[in-house]
């Protein structure tokens, strides 16, 4: 399809309500998904929960292969097929669903460097993790502490970054600290690190109580 | 409309030079020859003394022996000349020589009997290295194709082919050893190698497979069966962003390792117009219980009945058939679904695009059936007759088929009925033009019948070429 055809059907599928079958792929949990992948998976969730927008996870062998893009997660919605936070982030706005409205210019900056900061430090730190383990070892659990130390001093003791409302950047470094803390690694300094700024575990544990244990219940 | 790729069979192991001539024609030359000379030489008897090969280079003589051994046992003129013939057509259908020429003579030396005879093949081998350069161009996409042949490698017949495709798109390659069995060559075997990419927009499906096979041919009686064992390591994906949910879900990798048979009995007097005689192939493969992800057991027939009929023109009547049943209950992949529609199957409808489908991507089926009734009449008026018009036919066919997934669960009868329901059928007339001896052009105007939603239809002038057609 043409440029402009897919700008067209696009624009003709925002118009559409959420389904109540869309699906999040993603590989296998436990003997096949990433530190990274799982961290980018468990971000979209919780960025979807927050939005309160009902989704389906389903665990496939080839989710990366499927994925238009590449990279996964990837959600399968109406008959569009959509991956990673940031388009993700796109796609539900056009659909009429947006955390960061309330945001205004400055502070919506701020998320978006917020935002690089994760994606710069955390997610190069997991995938150095899981595909070398040597000598730059020490420069990378560097980096981590002082990704940790912007964002605990940016939280400060408010329960989301900006005050009242989450943000997809709430989801983001949810997804990414908690994956780091739950996953069994062969070395447990990253989890350290992060363990050492308590507010960003209280963080962890309130978006985990408040997103994710409300299905048992 | 895909690129069509022909290439030449080497001479074996039917009928000798392939320039398109019929084995009836060679032996009808024959008989008038014969008939003068029998007159005379009928009741004279001679032995053959010495059967000599000249001018091998490489070749060993130990494959040679069992082809020309039979001419020793001939009793008279006639039948020296019947099996020095036959033996030539043996030694041509080998592969290593590019010429072959006999030489009758009496014998001469101390041991010369007054009756001996000495038969003498006078043969040219085959060059040691052959290659080939081509290029080809088609649905937006053009290619450079390099190929390379060794025939005769150790001097027992073996040959080595390698082919290399080079396009705007992909590429491709493929190395084969073949090796027949000396004394015996339609016993043989041949080891492939190969990466092939394909594109197939009507499924908007792209699969590359990287494989290597083994296959053993033998004859038993009439009957010629083939076993092969193949590995390929499958890579599917999507051709467009476009491209539907359930074949977006086929993509990825995964590895097949199958066990095949195939039996087939072919007395038709040609591959491409046949006046006479029947097609028989079945084939059955399985997969899975020698490693790999997929596991499936696939039977698939194919019969063709050819009978002439007044005036030169020929009725056939194809029927074709297969089933897919997947075991260790997973489900099929689509790389190994059958697929129907299109100018080589049944016609009038677009390529591969009867069936199942999803979104406008065609995901083939577990079942199908297809059949095929043709008229071959020679061109209207007959212009060029004995030469180039002889190339071509006009025919009239009538095409029916089904395709579709079955329920396993339930039982045969359960079965037939849904392979009988929604039956899409067409008819029409068109011009068959043949290329060698092996493949075919269709021009036809067809009108297709019992089209189902969700079919694509491609009714009124049709153009197909391939190698295999309903």
């Amino acid at each position: 399809m043409s440029l402009a055809a897919e700008a067209f059907v696009s624009q003709m599928a925002a118009a559409e309500p959420w389904p109540e079958n869309a699906t999040l792929y993603q590989p296998l949990k436990e003997e096949q998904i990433l530190l990274s992948d799982c961290a980018s998976s468990l971000a979209v969730q919780t960025y979807l929960k927050m939005c309160g927008l009902p989704v389906q996870v389903v665990c496939k062998t080839n989710a990366e292969f499927m994925s238009p893009s590449g990279k996964i997660p990837f959600i399968h919605v109406g008959n569009q097929v959509v991956s990673e936070l940031g388009p993700i982030v796109q796609f539900t706005k056009a659909k009429g669903h947006s955390l960061s409205d309330g945001l205004d210019d400055v502070q919506r900056a701020e998320m978006k460097a917020y935002m690089e900061l994760v994606n710069n430090m955390l997610l190069t730190s997991e995938l150095y993790i899981q595909w070398c383990d040597d000598a730059t070892a020490a420069e990378v659990y560097e980096d981590v502490s002082q990704c940790c130390q912007a964002l605990s001093q940016r939280l400060g003791t408010q329960p989301f970054f900006f005050n009242k409302q989450p943000t997809e950047l709430d989801a983001l470094v949810f997804g990414h600290l908690f994956t780091i803390l739950t996953t069994r690694l062969t070395s447990s300094e990253l989890a350290e690190r992060v363990r050492s700024y308590s507010n960003l575990l209280t963080f962890c544990r309130r978006i985990e109580q408040t997103y994710f244990e409300d299905k048992n219940s | 409309m895909g690129t069509v790729h022909a290439k030449s069979l080497d001479p074996l192991p039917m009928h000798g030079r392939d320039l398109g001539m019929n084995p009836d024609d060679l032996s009808d030359h024959q008989e008038p020859e014969q008939e003068a000379k029998q007159e005379i030489l009928e009741n004279k008897d001679v032995v053959v003394q010495h059967v000599n090969v000249q001018g091998l280079g490489r070749t060993k003589e130990d494959l040679l022996g069992y082809e020309i051994s039979d001419v020793f046992q001939a009793k008279n003129l006639i039948d020296v000349m019947k099996r020095a013939h036959v033996a030539r057509q043996k030694l041509l259908r080998l592969g290593v020589f590019k010429d072959v020429e006999v030489l009758i003579d009496t014998s001469e030396g101390s041991d010369a009997l007054p009756n001996g005879l000495d038969v003498t093949f006078e043969v040219t081998e085959i060059k040691r290295v052959t290659g080939s350069y081509n290029t080809m161009v088609g649905n937006n996409e053009g290619s450079m194709v390099l190929g390379l042949k060794l025939p005769n490698l150790f001097g027992r017949a073996e040959k080595l082919t390698f082919q290399f495709s080079y396009g705007t798109k992909e590429t491709s390659y493929g190395l084969s050893f073949f090796k027949p069995q000396p004394g015996f060559f339609e016993r043989n075997l041949t080891l492939n190698a190969y990466k092939v990419t394909g594109q197939f927009p009507w499924s908007s499906l792209k699969e590359t497979d990287r494989g290597l096979s083994a296959e053993l041919n033998f004859p038993v009686g009439w009957t010629s069966h083939s076993l092969k064992w193949e590995g390929v390591w499958r890579e599917l994906g999507c051709l467009a962003r476009s491209a539907s949910f359930a074949v977006r879900e086929e993509s990825g990798h995964s590895l097949k390792s199958a066990l095949s048979h195939t039996m087939s009995i072919d007395s038709r007097n040609s591959a491409i117009f046949p006046n006479r005689g029947a097609l028989l192939r079945i084939n059955q493969e399985l997969a899975g219980y020698t490693g790999g992800d997929a596991s499936f057991l696939k039977e698939d027939f194919e019969l063709q009945l050819n009978r002439r009929l007044f005036w030169d023109s020929v009725l056939s009547a194809s029927f074709w058939g297969g089933m897919l049943y997947p075991l260790g209950g997973q489900p099929s992949c689509i790389a190994d679904r059958f697929y129907l529609g299109g100018p080589t199957s049944v016609r009038g409808f677009g390529m591969y695009s009867i069936g199942p489908q999803s979104e406008g991507d065609y995901l083939g089926g577990e079942a199908y059936w297809a059949g095929g009734l043709h008229l071959y009449t020679p061109l209207p008026f007959r212009p060029g007759r004995g030469g180039f018009g002889d190339l071509f036919r006009t025919h009239f066919f009538l095409n029916a088929g089904n395709l579709c997934n079955l329920n396993y669960g339930e039982g045969p009868q359960a079965h037939l009925q849904k392979l009988a329901e929604c039956i899409r059928w067409s008819y029409g007339a068109g011009i068959v033009l043949r290329l060698g001896n092996i493949a075919r052009l269709e021009l036809n105007y067809c009108v297709p019948m019992g089209v189902q939603s969700g079919d694509r239809i491609c009714d009124g002038v049709q153009f197909g070429a391939g190698i295999r057609f309903l």
